[in-house]
């Protein structure tokens, strides 16, 4: 029987597009009816409508199928382990002492926003080449020091990302693919480098970081051969109700629970090692970049595959939002505007003091937790300005923009659904849908550092010029 | 210790939900004491009884919900009553239903809901191709409503449908009936035995309107869309649509509708009559009767025959059927009010097909009729906004609908248009259509009562008679109240047609000369 | 769409001769009820899960909260289908149709006596109190005072009752009209199970049936539409099915039979289904004591 006459059958199944009395007309006659959350493709734009139709040409679609399939594959079955901790100069390919890694794409000193130009001119203090921020500030504007994205440095830093030679990184390998990734550790708290602060406080916590926090995590991780398994640990946390990109509390928990009994057998004092867990103790926030360098260790692995219309960075300078996408193999950022954080405020701050969405950590979503996973996480959505409802339907949607799910790791209020994975350009400018991105919100002057917390959104624009990049690459 | 009382009038929850909010609205801070009960008189009496009466208490009624408090401040109040609503709106928000879930492509609709079996798509032409492509690739049978899409887009997506054996109704497809299903804009009609595939949207309405009239049924509607019988697109819908009610089982005869179409085409389907093998009855609005025979097929000259004829094809029997003759003693009644002058009919419809019917009846006697839609240049109409002699137009027509809705759901255009013939002393006749079901204005006529009212005074002040007749395209099974519609129209002294044939013949009777 | 599994006959019939419309009343998470436009009667759909009652369709649905069913939304019928504004269809065509049956009264009352004896034990330990049964500790000064008034009350009606003084039973059933907490007040509930005993064919109390109508008749004001249509269908013989079936269980000799479907009734709604239990009870014994006073027709045309 042809598919006509089977139609033929019964009351018709629909699916209205457009206008939506027709829905209820038929709601009416007892049919079953889904009306669409139609939005024009691509924003109405012919050339991006042009991109789309290419690509749905069979041949093409085909080609881009399976390079996307590759790519998530690749994504699902990255097994990050944290093996270590060590200095930016010993283990980051390319970092010197006149190095400065930032969040985000490219951008030049005189570009960078508050927070950025604070943190980077803390990091200088702190490294002893400057010695005070005024000289700092200079240096920076001299020329002689490097300034490069955290990202093209198989790194990824939060908030501004400032990373100087001397701080200490995580060391994340992945088992199946053998790349690595690199982040440096939280200062916890607010006042804090990476969201701009840099007055004498932070500078005395970098060098307590740099001389006690640091060493006795690299000593703590030798003495572990095995390393840490952080997909397994990400999973757990999940379950326990972190998102692990605004709320970190399971994910910390677990995390210095596999450090303890390592750090109990290294040589420094009890008073040391009592500090060590006096400061991870004082805020949820250090397995935060843990996580980031587990996402970008996942995300590395999956870069470069010919054809492919998976991002496998979104990251943010302050200033501009910038995307890769894994078929504009190297360093191709795609960017647009940089956002506002939409969310509450810490007492006493008003939304125009927020700086623009800043850091690397959107790589949390770009792997699907963080954002994508707002179900595991009821008892942040408050903060976020949500109901746990809109948590759902977060995750729900983000199903829409992406490839598949990661079986690894999964969301149980959605019964179980694996993470969103693997964001797809062709989906995101088809449906107008954009990822969603929890993050904190930085003052917008230098040196005040965090006064907020919310989601926010990439812009278009990013995604669109991609497309129409692919668009010229793939045939 | 103060008391105070919150009454929700008409309120009704469950036992078991009252006994829980109770005991949750005693646990509250500050909360000496909360009693949540229905506001009968006994509840009163008890409270009075233990000191919990307030004068909200002794107006409340035994069908409203009373909660007393009883706390030591004001702002306990204040704070017990807000966590007390709090809890009663809690319980509101139930889990959402499947079909409140959002899904922004066709793609996700069908992955999660895999027994979609057809998708209709009304959005701006320019989009509309690749909407209905994907839907077609996603296995849904299509029915595109909306317009302005290229030639060589609804070629390419037929042959798509056809390749995969899917349905491509439309672009501007606005009439179809699917397992007893009316689409967009379609009448309620009983399940039957005949099949029609129309090309015209209202044409197809007014044919399933007369069958359901004369006791028979539908099985299938199917559009086309309006340029499927173009040389171009070489009617591939059609000819689908024929090919699916023949394999269909239920279906017994079938009915075309459509303009002529081109004869490239109209070769095609008179060679897909001839094989076919269910009787089908043709109604091609001025089509040509000998080919029609020649290949097999039933000719019907206008839309009450074609229904008529497949009725009687489906078996029906014709000496118990009410064939709705014309009333020939109105006719003769209404010339004799016409002055000598009052000559012309002005026909405003909101259906296309319905002004083509009209129109072509009184071609037969007229050659001075004029409309916005003949297909000879000749009798276009050259101003849109002013009539000549005879004036057919129809207001469902693009160059009317700049930037409007539909006649059919919106009516402000026409109006006006009304207005304007009902002031013109060589006006004998002004007809028009209201079509209900599915889609259309709620209350079609009810929308045109104080103009028709207005008009005929207009009329009888200036000691002339002014025939009006509408017409209902509907049946008692639609939205509207069908019979409501005719006797409004009847209580303004308008001449209500029974069918739109019978509408287009009347009206020209009604002004013929010197028979 | 939804199927109906099964409905009153009364319900069904009207459906099927004429036209049936109305808007909603109430809505609650397993039933709603529709008010009727033609006669004002309150008319309940319900889940499955729900017993079989007077002028109550049961659908083949779990739960009524997800169809986001309101106060007001529009009710009519179409084609052997009845539509809920746009939110629900529910065809009922080919339903298993049920109807009211309220057994006759026993010519022996000895297994009747010994099951009562039994239903009051249970009820004891496993009714729910708050209504009619007594809460060992009340809550509030408030649920004190009701009870004592609802104990006092009943105990006076069924007093009456046993002597056959129907004009002074009629004050005291008056006053316990919408007393009590919950949707149907305890009251309310208590005469659902008293009356069901007036309707056994050839009880001592099915000549005095006018008395439960006197009762109605007074009620109207005296409490909620939903709770009133319960007392007046009551009245004429029509109640739950789980009602019926521990009536029966209560005739028979099979004890398993007679705490399952006992079991039924105690489960609606909260301390509803023991006030109804209760009245039964009460009607049953008063029944019995009338016995010997009241002069029963044996004819019954």
């Amino acid at each position: 029987m042809s598919k006509i006459n089977e139609l033929f059958k019964g009351k018709p199944n629909v699916i209205n597009v457009g206008i939506e009395s027709f829905k209820e007309d038929l709601a009416k006659q007892g049919a079953e009816v889904i009306h669409l959350e139609w939005t024009p493709p691509g924003r109405g734009n012919h050339a991006l409508i042009a991109a789309l139709d290419k690509f749905e040409n069979p041949a093409i679609m085909q080609k881009i199928e399976e390079a996307n399939k590759l790519a998530v594959e690749r994504i699902i079955n990255s097994h990050p382990i944290l093996i270590g901790y060590d200095q930016a100069i010993n283990c980051v390919p390319g970092m010197t002492k006149k190095t400065i890694l930032h969040a985000g794409p490219p951008i030049t000193w005189e570009k960078m926003n508050g927070p950025m130009k604070g943190a980077v001119t803390g990091a200088l203090v702190f490294e002893g080449l400057a010695k005070d921020l005024e000289e700092a500030a200079e240096l920076a504007a001299s020329g002689e020091i490097t300034f490069a994205p955290c990202h093209e440095h198989n790194c990824v830093g939060s908030m501004a990302g400032v990373t100087s030679a001397s701080m200490f990184m995580h060391i994340v390998e992945n088992k199946t693919y053998g790349n690595i990734a690199y982040t440096n550790l939280s200062e916890q708290l607010a006042k804090i480098l990476r969201m701009g602060a840099n007055d004498q406080s932070v500078i005395d916590r970098l060098i307590w970081m740099r001389d006690v926090f640091g060493p006795i995590l690299r000593d703590a991780m030798k003495l572990n051969p095995e390393g840490i398994d952080l997909r397994l640990m990400l999973a757990q946390a999940l379950h326990m109700g972190d998102e692990c990109h605004n709320r970190n509390v399971a994910g910390t928990t677990l995390l210095i629970q596999a450090l303890t009994p390592y750090i109990l057998q290294t040589d420094y004092t009890i008073e040391q090692k009592k500090e060590v867990f006096d400061f991870v103790a004082s805020s949820d926030y250090f397995s935060g970049p843990t996580w980031m360098a587990m996402a970008k260790c996942a995300l590395d692995a999956a870069h470069g595959i010919e054809n492919s219309t998976i991002v496998t960075t979104m990251a943010r300078n302050g200033v501009e939002f910038g995307i890769r996408v894994s078929g504009m193999p190297g360093n191709t950022w795609f960017t647009g505007p940089a956002q506002k954080v939409v969310g509450p405020m810490f007492a006493g701050y008003k939304p125009e003091d927020s700086g623009l969405d800043i850091g690397d950590s959107a790589i949390t979503e770009t792997y699907g937790f963080g954002g994508f996973a707002m179900a595991t996480a009821p008892a942040i959505v408050a903060l976020v300005g949500g109901t746990v409802e809109d948590a759902i339907g977060f995750s729900t949607k983000m199903k829409e923009i992406t490839t598949t799910q990661n079986p690894n790791v999964t969301i149980p209020l959605l019964d179980f659904m694996g993470l969103p994975t693997g964001i797809d350009v062709r989906k995101v400018v088809q449906t107008g849908i954009m990822p969603v991105i929890n993050t904190a919100i930085a003052h917008k002057e230098a040196g005040i550092g965090m006064i907020g917390a919310g989601i926010t959104y990439p812009p278009v624009e990013a995604f669109e010029k991609a497309m129409l990049a692919l668009n010229e690459n793939i045939h | 210790m103060l008391v105070q009382a919150l009454i929700k009038p008409n309120t009704y929850f469950d036992s078991v939900s009252l006994m829980s909010l109770s005991t949750k609205a005693n646990q509250i801070d500050g909360v000496e004491q909360a009693i949540i009960a229905m506001g009968t008189e006994m509840n009163k009496e008890v409270m009075k009884n233990v000191g919990l009466m307030t004068p909200e208490v002794e107006e409340a009624g035994a069908s409203d919900l009373i909660i007393v408090v009883k706390a030591e401040t004001e702002e306990l109040f204040e704070n017990a009553f807000l966590s007390i609503n709090e809890l009663f709106t809690k319980r509101d928000s139930g889990k959402k239903g499947k079909s409140d879930i959002k899904y922004s492509t066709i793609s996700s609709a069908v992955e999660n809901n895999p027994d979609a079996n057809l998708a209709i798509i009304a959005v701006n032409g320019a989009y509309a191709a690749r909407e209905a492509r994907k839907a077609l690739e996603n296995n849904l049978n299509v029915m595109m409503f909306s317009d302005n899409v290229s030639v060589e887009d609804e070629i390419a997506l037929k042959n798509l449908a056809h390749e995969k054996g899917l349905l491509m109704m439309g672009p501007d497809c606005g009439t179809a009936i699917i397992g007893n299903t009316a689409l967009c804009f379609a009448n309620a009609v009983r399940k039957g035995d005949i099949g029609i595939v129309g090309a015209s949207g209202t044409g197809s309405q007014e044919v399933s309107v007369r069958i359901h009239e004369f006791g028979g049924g539908i099985t299938q509607l199917i559009g086309t869309g309006g340029r499927d019988l173009k040389e171009e697109v070489g009617g591939i819908m059609m000819l689908d649509g024929i090919q699916a009610l023949e394999d269909d089982e239920e279906t017994k005869v079938i009915v075309l509708v459509s303009k002529p179409p081109a004869p490239s085409v109209e070769e095609k389907v008179l060679a897909k009559i001839k094989t076919c093998k269910k009787p089908v009855v043709v109604w091609f609005i001025g089509g040509d009767e000998e080919k029609i025979t020649a290949a097999g097929g039933h000719f019907a000259k206008m839309s009450k025959e074609a229904a008529l004829k497949a009725v009687l094809l489906a078996g029906a029997d014709e000496s118990k059927l009410n064939k709705r003759a014309l009333n020939i003693p109105l006719i003769e009644d209404v010339r004799t009010k016409l002055k000598p002058e009052q000559r012309y009919i002005r026909g405003l419809f909101s259906g296309g097909t319905l002004c083509d019917e009209a129109m072509h009846a009184a071609m037969e006697k007229f050659d001075n009729a004029y409309s916005n839609i003949a297909r000879n240049p000749e009798y276009r109409l050259k101003d849109r906004y002013t009539s000549q002699e005879h004036t057919f137009i129809d207001f469902g027509d693009d160059e009317y609908t700049q930037g409007k809705p539909h006649p059919m759901i919106d009516p402000s255009t026409r109006l006006d248009r009304f207005m304007q013939e009902a002031k013109d002393p060589s006006v004998g006749v002004i007809v028009m259509d209201f079509v209900l079901g599915y889609g259309a204005h709620e209350d079609p006529v009810g929308a045109f009562l104080p103009a028709i009212m207005e008009a005929k005074l207009l009329a009888e002040q200036e000691g002339r008679h002014l025939e009006i007749i509408g017409y209902v395209l509907g049946t008692e099974l639609d939205p509207q109240d069908y019979e409501e519609q005719i006797n409004k129209l009847l209580a303004a002294g308008v001449t209500h047609a029974s069918s739109s044939q019978n509408a287009g013949l009347l009206a020209r009777e009604f002004v013929v000369k010197g028979e | 769409m939804l199927k109906t599994v099964s409905g009153d006959v009364e319900f069904l019939q009207k459906l099927n001769s004429s036209k049936f419309t109305g808007s909603v009343h109430s809505t609650f998470n397993r039933t709603f009820n529709i008010k009727c436009h033609q006669n004002g009667e309150l008319y309940t759909i319900a889940c499955r899960n729900v017993d079989n009652g007077p002028n109550t369709l049961i659908i083949d649905v779990d739960n009524i909260r997800p169809m986001e069913i309101a106060v007001n939304d529009q009710v009519f019928t179409k084609k052997n289908i009845l539509h809920i504004g746009n939110k629900l269809a529910i065809s009922f065509k080919n339903v298993n149709k049920w109807v009211s049956v309220v057994p006759g009264y026993p010519s022996n009352e000895e297994i009747l006596n010994q099951n009562l004896k039994k239903l009051k034990k249970f009820i004891d330990i496993h009714g729910k109190s708050g209504g009619i049964k007594k809460h060992e500790l009340p809550n509030s000064l408030f649920e004190a005072k009701m009870s004592s008034m609802l104990e006092l009350r009943t105990n006076l009606l069924l007093d009456e009752l046993a002597e056959d003084r129907m004009s002074s039973a009629l004050e005291h059933a008056i006053s316990i009209i919408g007393l009590g907490p919950g949707l149907t007040p305890s009251g309310d509930d208590f005469l659902v199970g008293l009356f069901t005993s007036f309707s056994m064919l050839n009880g001592p109390f099915y000549g005095r049936r006018s008395f439960c109508e006197d009762v109605v008749s007074k009620a109207k004001t005296l409490t909620n539409d939903i709770s009133w249509m319960a007392l007046q269908k009551a009245s004429t013989g029509k109640v739950r099915e789980s009602i019926i079936l521990l009536l029966n269980a209560l005739l028979g000799e099979n004890e398993a039979d007679l705490f399952l479907s006992l079991n039924k009734v105690l489960n609606i709604g909260s301390s509803s289904g023991t006030d109804i239990a209760l009245g039964l009870v009460g009607g049953l014994e008063a029944n019995i004591k009338a016995g010997g006073k009241v002069y029963v027709s044996t004819s019954i045309d």
